[in-house]
């Protein structure tokens, strides 16, 4: 039985295709103007991948993210906060919050035993703790996003940013490089913004452990230690890519959809 | 809107909701009819229908942006005033004959400061609207709807007697009992009229004159009654805020697959689940009993979260809801912590509730679908 699940973020397009419950690909693109198209090309690039002809190859497929409703070859499609949750509890059951970090959103979702969404929070409207705000000081800082996150982890005394606006952020990023502090407490300072904002989103649906990260920005090691300071619990570690939680969740689905489990 | 229904009498509703002056309403400034604007519906429109003039809800539909009047706001402001105002600005509510402002929130109370002292009106009135709903209260607000009634009948050189105001109070009354009939065929398990298209119609209510609204509102409950809708949702669900009054905003949610069956709003159940008491001795006392106490409250009015919490656990029951969706316009005070503590208690009642944050204009329409979609899933819909 062969299923694939597409999630066409903001950012990034993902595609993963399992055998049996397994993955055996997966693709990571960046979106492009035209959702249709980050779709087909992400979808194409994992089928070549595992090593299949075509999409026909697959038995069914389930789209997520932004663009879910523009999967045109998607036998249906399921939101990215009920998919990210499948993923991550697929990837780790013992998950019980699930903080996903895309391209323009942030999401915190606490989950039953079988993966299912208990509640869910989402930010608005708002660039604050996304991958948007990151590539934003990235870009201020110099620093790609890589830099980003092992910059943080070496900050001794962290700077203090109020703002959670990625604009304001920003000139406040900007006002203290002219005051000459050190720029990796600047950017453990940016982290420990977000990861207070990501906090108050935690406690809005409960903190419940296990909790792990999801999403592009789930890479981000300074962001990650920033939370576990916040929250004061472990971030559970994923043993997959935490970026396609996503198109593991849309997957599965799919799986479950053949099996006629729901 | 788009909408299945056939009915002529709901594409008027349709039509008025999506536009401030209406035909039934032009028709009535052409015969040389008067309309009075009034922002909230703590203010009783049957003190101006008995002075023989139309009340009209303030809603600022139609506007597209605040450029004219952001000067006078903030940029924590609600969005409501912010157009509002915008539209006052720019003569859109030229005709209207008159205002009645209350002390809602401090959002819309600017607009009555922002609107006396820049925008020449010949009749614009203020009342205060108590914070608590006792008897005492009660007491100021019957002298706060004599004084209204006296400036109302002074300006308009009417005299408001107590037959007048029996007969628009059992006019209203009337409107009342028809609009929850509407709400009463939504009980039926494929509901032959959506959230979106009742929400029209109740808009509409608060745009004509009462009587052509009560025919034809007659007109349409002929019509659905009996009938079916498709039936084709994936859940039921009530939808609780303040002023809701964009039906498109409830299409996206019903696109998703959420029927809308039922509300806890004011431009909605709460405006008629509870009839003014026609038996009353003093039609002004019974005006105030009840506006201020009598019919559901909104969450300015302090002390009432429990009895708010229940009117919504109930109308659950009653409509057999799934779910149910809170609304607030971003920066309302009134609303900021009522949705943390509705949720705590539909919680323990067993209702899941998705929370969402709104502009004043539907936007945002992405992340919105999302939200609905997920909710409806966690319900396993």
């Amino acid at each position: 039985m062969l299923v694939g699940g597409c999630d066409v973020g903001s950012a990034t397009g993902k595609a993963v295709v399992m055998k049996d419950g397994e993955i055996i690909s997966y693709v990571i693109i960046p979106s492009t103007t035209k959702p249709e198209v980050t779709a087909r090309t992400v979808m194409d690039e994992a089928i070549e991948k595992a090593g299949l002809s075509s999409i026909d190859d697959l038995d069914y497929i389930v789209g997520t993210g932004y663009g879910r409703l523009k999967v045109p070859f998607a036998n249906e499609n399921i939101s990215e906060i009920t998919c990210h949750a499948r993923g991550a509890h697929w990837l780790s059951p013992t998950v019980r919050t699930v903080v996903d970090i895309g391209g323009q959103d942030c999401k915190v979702m606490s989950i039953d035993e079988k993966g299912k969404v208990l509640e869910f929070v989402m930010n608005d409207r708002c660039a604050a703790g996304t991958g948007r705000f990151f590539e934003a000081m990235a870009r201020v800082l110099d620093c790609g996003l890589e830099g980003l996150s092992s910059l943080s982890l070496q900050g001794k005394n962290p700077s203090t940013i109020t703002s959670q606006c990625s604009v304001f952020a920003e000139s406040e990023v900007v006002t203290l490089i002219n005051e000459g502090m050190e720029l990796v407490d600047i950017v453990a300072g940016l982290h420990n913004s977000i990861a207070g904002r990501l906090n108050s989103m935690v406690r809005k649906v409960g903190l419940v452990e296990d909790l792990a990260l999801t999403g592009g920005c789930a890479k981000n090691d300074g962001l990650a230690k920033a939370l576990e300071e916040k929250l004061g619990v472990a971030v559970k570690k994923l043993p997959q890519d935490p970026q396609i939680a996503g198109a593991i969740g849309a997957a599965l689905i799919a799986e479950e959809k053949l099996n006629g489990q729901s | 809107m788009e909408t299945n229904l056939k009915s002529k009498a709901f594409q008027e509703f349709s039509n008025a909701a999506e536009t401030l002056v209406n035909p039934v309403l032009q028709h009535w400034k052409d015969q040389g009819g008067k309309v009075i604007g009034y922002f909230c519906s703590t203010v009783p429109e049957e003190i101006i229908t008995a002075a023989g003039l139309t009340p009209f809800r303030m809603r600022a539909t139609g506007s597209t942006g605040t450029e004219e009047s952001d000067a006078f706001y903030s940029s924590i402001n609600c969005s409501f005033p912010r157009h509002c105002f915008n539209q006052v600005l720019t003569g859109d509510f030229k005709f209207l004959d008159g205002i009645v402002c209350v002390n809602s929130c401090d959002h819309v109370r600017r607009i009555y400061d922002n609107w006396k002292r820049f925008v020449p009106t010949d009749f614009i009135e203020m009342m205060s609207l108590p914070r608590k709903t006792g008897p005492d209260q009660v007491g100021w607000y019957t002298d706060e709807l004599a004084m209204l009634k006296d400036k109302v009948g002074k300006h308009f050189g009417v005299e408001i007697t107590d037959d007048r105001l029996w007969k628009a109070i059992k006019l209203h009354n009337e409107t009342r009992r028809l609009q929850k009939k509407l709400y009463e065929l939504r009980k039926q398990e494929k509901p032959p009229i959506t959230g979106a298209e009742t929400l029209a119609v109740m808009v509409a209510g608060t745009a004509m004159p009462k009587e052509q609204y009560n025919e034809k509102l007659r007109e349409l409950l002929d019509e659905l009654s009996g009938t079916e809708g498709p039936g084709s949702h994936r859940a039921r669900l009530l939808i609780v805020g303040g002023i809701l009054d964009d039906p498109a905003y409830v299409k996206v949610i019903e696109d998703q697959g959420g029927l809308v069956v039922t509300d806890s709003t004011c431009f909605g159940s709460r405006l008629i689940w509870v009839e003014v008491d026609e038996n009353a001795s003093d039609p002004v006392a019974a005006l105030a009993q009840y506006y201020l106490t009598d019919r559901p409250s909104c969450p300015r009015m302090y002390g009432e979260h429990d009895n708010r919490a229940q009117y919504v656990i109930d109308m659950c029951r009653e409509f057999n809801c799934d779910g149910v969706i809170g609304e607030r316009l971003i920066f309302c005070d009134s609303w900021l912590v009522e949705h943390y503590m509705l949720g705590q208690d539909l919680k323990a009642a067993g209702i899941p509730m998705l929370k969402l944050d709104r502009e004043y204009l539907t936007s945002g329409i992405g992340q919105l679908r999302t939200r609905v979609q997920a909710f409806l899933e966690t319900m396993g819909r």
